[in-house]
């Protein structure tokens, strides 16, 4: 074991290949050394084929380490509530690798976490929440007639809505990509939940739940509709979505949900003691900076304006206190590192922020 | 247990409920809701009176900690007889008979609500 005060060396960076070769021709010491670590490798991917899950901790240091890594993939468990108000759910319905169950919530749940993860991996190369091939928990049919879905710090929580005004809250792809994004943000830029910095947390989330669901459908910016939750509200409700992310403001306006508020511009921004200082009121702010610099950049969201947007939740500059304006410049800092100073792309992102009053 | 003093007294009282945060703000659900016991079914009653018992609703300390992104916080204010007490707590509520209370009062009061459209 590499974390034994006696560590050997034939376990820790030797390729395979190597290994082979001192096997056949070592000495009788060395050769059992290495036959021992070869015989590793077939067990570990037997573990990882049992769990289709990332293998971490000293295991995976020594695949690093010998250049054998496989390609991340995400590692699901999906728990039933059964209606309590209980999370983690006390019954583990779907594991990774398990086929559909039927029951709507739980492969919903199980494809919008396996869309998220590709779109990380695939566009970003991130390997989950926390880069590190982190286990993707969630729970559904939680409570009754709850109308929310939730990120815990530990597992995404989804309800089942009341029927009336809500359906099921994992029928939205972008909301599942929504609630992953916050574990993402925590474990990044760390944006504090109240005020500017927590509608920016919630900005992006938006902002990747919007991406998993256009990359998912392959769309380009100007067939995506910039909807979150679209489908959530019921037949009942007066609106179309939670929240748009290309017109703020205009999802909903209806005699018991009330009328969207969300602003599109500076010169709207609510202040308000609710909702911790409005987190999910002034995200249309920044939300609508992103739908602007996409559709100037073009193509797809997710290649360029998504990078650029990664990026800088990345950035050493974004902080847990970063508010509109402090991430303006980080994105379109980034986007000048990225494609040039003067590139279209930093010219797309700085008349987006320009836009809405935010620079 | 439908009564407080005696088993011929009815139980006085009222639930009361404030939601704040979720996946979304929605403006006309985010006003406090309240409850009066005369508006319950005995059998409703006994169990929010059950249920404050085993939470030790008008005994435990006040957590007063942040909801997580998109948890909801709820104030809970409850008077049954001459007691009367009100709490602010966050999800994940981790005590199960704090989260079920929660949940019956959050019910009741949704109900008490559609009731009155």
């Amino acid at each position: 074991m590499c974390t034994s005060v006696h560590r050997h060396a034939l376990h820790c960076i030797l390729p395979p290949y190597i290994l082979s070769q001192i096997a056949e021709n070592g000495s009788p010491e060395m050769r059992a050394l290495a036959i021992r670590s070869l015989l590793i490798d077939p067990t570990i991917r037997m573990v990882r084929a049992s769990t289709a899950g990332p293998v971490t901790g000293d295991i995976a240091r020594r695949r690093a380490a010998a250049g054998n890594i496989l390609t991340p993939s995400p590692l699901r468990t999906i728990r039933d509530a059964g209606g309590e108000p209980e999370a983690p759910g006390a019954t583990v319905v779907r594991r990774e690798g398990d086929g559909p169950t039927g029951d709507l919530a739980v492969d919903e749940a199980y494809d919008g976490l396996g869309a998220t993860f590709a779109l990380y991996w695939e566009a970003y190369q991130r390997n989950s929440i926390d880069d590190a091939g982190m286990p993707l928990d969630a729970t559904v049919h939680y409570d009754q007639d709850y109308d929310n879905a939730f990120w815990d710090g530990t597992q995404m929580v989804f309800g089942d809505g009341d029927g009336e005004l809500f359906n099921r809250f994992t029928i939205s792809l972008d909301v599942i990509g929504h609630e992953l994004t916050h574990g993402v943000t925590e474990k990044e830029a760390g944006l504090a939940y109240f005020n500017q910095s927590g509608a920016l947390n919630e900005s992006i989330s938006d902002v990747f739940g919007s991406l998993v669901k256009q990359r998912l459908l392959g769309q380009t910016v100007d067939q995506a509709d910039w909807l979150i939750g679209a489908g959530l509200l019921t037949a009942r409700v007066n609106g179309v979505a939670l929240r748009s992310m290309q017109a703020p403001g205009t999802a909903y306006d209806d005699p018991v949900l009330g009328k969207d508020p969300q602003p599109g511009h500076m010169n709207d921004f609510v202040r308000t003691n609710q909702d911790n200082g409005g987190v999910h009121i002034n995200s249309g702010i920044p939300n609508r900076a992103f739908y602007l610099a996409a559709m100037a950049i073009g193509g797809n969201a997710w290649d360029r304006a998504g990078r650029i947007w990664y990026n800088a939740l990345l950035d050493p500059n974004t902080r847990a206190n970063t508010d509109f304006a402090g991430f303006a410049r980080v994105t379109i800092d980034v986007a000048s590192r990225l494609y040039g100073l003067g590139s279209a792309e930093e010219s797309a992102v700085t008349e987006a922020w320009q836009a809405v009053g935010v620079i | 247990m439908t009564t407080n003093k005696a088993d011929d007294e009815p139980m006085t009282g009222e639930a009361r409920l404030r939601i704040e945060g979720g996946l979304a703000h929605f403006p006309g659900l985010a006003k406090e809701q309240t409850v009066c016991f005369g508006d319950l079914a005995s059998a409703q009653r006994a169990e929010l009176a059950s249920l404050a018992d085993q939470a030790g609703f008008f005994d435990c300390t006040s957590v007063g900690n942040r909801a997580r992104p998109d948890a909801r916080t709820y104030t809970v204010g409850l008077t049954i007889g001459e007691r009367s007490r009100e709490i602010c707590v966050a999800e994940p509520i981790t005590d199960p008979a704090m989260a079920k209370l929660v949940s019956v009062v959050r019910r009741l009061s949704k109900q008490r609500d559609g009731d009155r459209e």
